[in-house]
């Protein structure tokens, strides 16, 4: 196995015993960047001179017995999003030529603090607004879509050109492409993760988290990550806390909720049938499954497009209209169409909202997290505009992404993606865990049990 | 058309009076846009709010508490 091969926890303890350096490892991975990445295109920028100085501190460091913990001498990828000193963000958009971030985002400032070496900025749709990131080949089949919008990170951690990556998430912008790729993805609790230096969409649901080839390895990502920033209103005030998952793969007594409505509908036979698996697997750990109804379904999307388009139309207000044409067609009429969106409307959906993550709350008093489909279709061919169902209902590519996830952005709850099986085209179905507030703990042993009883996760082909 | 449908010259008026002028050639796109956005959002008007206020600030340290009630 190379180096570039090694999930985060393995690599990790490789180094940490020192049968691994941070500059094997940084060259690996670098190579393996260099082999593949004209296929993927999933960088906007690879940092390669930086990652190899980055490397060789960490390799003296550690030498000299400072360790820093898990993350040291670990390359990652940044969605292209995520501020890092000196270095343009670009949102993988023309709108910002020119730019070069002043200052560390907080998240960028802790994964540095934890030792991680940058790869590279990845790519997104851009600015966020959109499920498919045209730019980047799925990692499985390079004809296929890498879904969005933190499609570039995912395909980086799919095909080795990194050991971790960072997405956003708004309305499942981590959790699709981490399933349409076959890696995990966990979109934390709304504030749990500081967005300060992170450009936005829609600042009420926006969300920033791992994506890893294991949930162990989200785990340590996360425990780096969270922790307040007042420099992010919505940061919470939560302790310091080890979210590594414990050994072990005892689910008894976890009630694991198991949607009647909703998350099964319009889903893909293979992935209906993956997912059911995957469940039983659950409760082959001693997981008791119980159905529960999912409130407020025919609300879901309105409200998700209530409150992001105003708020993705406000944070560009000034560029829309000294240069707009430097956006992309899809981008840009949604941004001028959301200047005709009135107020009533978004205060209907905020309020819609209140009312939803009541529901929500009642729903996961009975049970500890609930298992569905992460997206209900695998990872469609490029350009590919619509999905068609059974039934005859045909439904636009990216609403069909986005409907499984936007409910864990609306009430802000946190949500993990975990790959459970290829359909019959070897494209990754994603299982989503989602649970209550603040209880990415449960969502992780539950994911790390399933992750333990199966085959060790392999790279996508990539080419 | 539905009356609640905006022609493109009302598109780029509305446009207009938020401050964003739009070149000719973007009024039929952005009214049908704005039309299809507004027959997503409109079905939130079968809620009955009452009371309900908005969720403007959003706070899990909150929705924990009100669980443990």
């Amino acid at each position: 196995m190379q180096p570039y091969e090694l999930p985060l926890s393995a690599a990790a303890e490789a180094i940490r015993a020192r049968q691994l350096s941070p500059v094997e490892l940084a060259d690996s991975v670098l190579q393996r960047v260099e082999r593949v990445e004209p296929h993927l295109r999933a960088y906007v920028a690879v940092t390669a001179e930086h990652a190899r100085r980055a490397a060789r501190e960490a390799e003296d460091e550690i030498a000299a017995g400072r360790h820093r913990g898990p993350l040291h001498g670990i390359p990652m990828a940044l969605k292209d999003l995520i501020d890092v000193a000196g270095v343009p963000t670009s949102a993988s958009s023309r709108v910002r030529d020119g730019h070069r971030a002043r200052a560390d985002s907080t998240v960028a400032a802790r994964l540095s603090a934890a030792g991680a070496l940058l790869i590279g900025k990845t790519h997104t749709h851009e600015f966020a607004y959109g499920l498919t990131t045209p730019q980047t080949g799925n990692a499985w089949d390079t004809g296929r879509v890498a879904g969005g919008s933190s499609g570039g990170s995912a395909v980086a951690v799919a095909a080795g050109t990194a050991t971790f990556g960072l997405g956003t998430d708004t309305g499942g912008s981590i959790r699709v492409p981490a399933a349409l790729n076959g890696v995990v993805g966990l979109k934390p609790t709304y504030g749990l993760v500081p967005r300060h230096g992170v450009t936005s969409l829609s600042w009420s649901l926006d969300h920033v988290g791992p994506l890893t080839r294991t949930v162990e390895d989200a785990a340590l990502v996360l425990t780096a990550l969270a922790g307040h920033d007042p420099r992010d209103p919505a940061s919470l005030t939560t302790p310091a806390t080890d979210y590594r998952p414990t050994v072990g793969t005892d689910l008894t007594g976890l009630r694991v909720g198991v949607p009647r409505n909703y998350y099964f509908e319009h889903v893909d036979v293979e992935v209906e049938a993956a997912v059911r698996c995957a469940i039983d697997q659950l409760a082959a750990l001693g997981a008791h499954l119980v159905d529960v109804e999912i409130p407020m379904t025919r609300y879901i999307q309105a409200t998700q497009w209530g409150l992001m388009v105003p708020e993705a139309t406000a944070y560009h207000e000034r560029t829309l209209r000294t240069v707009p044409e430097l956006y992309q067609a899809d981008v840009r009429v949604l941004l001028e169409a959301g200047e005709l969106m009135p107020a009533g409307d978004y205060l209907r959906a905020q309020r819609a909202r209140t009312l939803m993550r009541r529901e929500w709350a009642r729903m996961l008093r009975e049970v500890d997290l609930i298992a569905a489909p992460a997206v209900p279709a695998t990872a469609v061919k490029a350009g590919q505009e619509t999905i068609t169902w059974a039934d005859g209902t045909v439904e636009n590519v990216s609403d069909a992404y986005v409907r499984l996830s936007s409910p864990a952005n609306i009430t802000g709850v946190p949500a993990l993606t975990v790959p459970v099986a290829l359909d019959a085209a070897g494209l990754p179905i994603g299982m989503q865990l989602l649970g209550r507030p603040l209880a990415e703990s449960v969502l992780l042993r539950a994911g790390h049990a399933y992750q333990q009883t199966r085959p060790a996760p392999t790279l996508a082909p990539a080419v | 058309m539905s009356s609640a449908e905006l022609t493109p010259a009302e598109a780029a008026r509305w446009a207009a009076r938020a401050g964003l002028p739009l070149p000719a050639d973007r009024h039929a796109v952005v009214a049908a846009t704005a039309d299809h956005i507004h027959s997503v959002v409109a079905v939130l008007r079968e809620l009955d709010l009452g009371d309900t206020p908005p969720a403007l600030a959003y706070r899990a340290e909150q929705e924990t508490h009100d669980a443990a009630v």
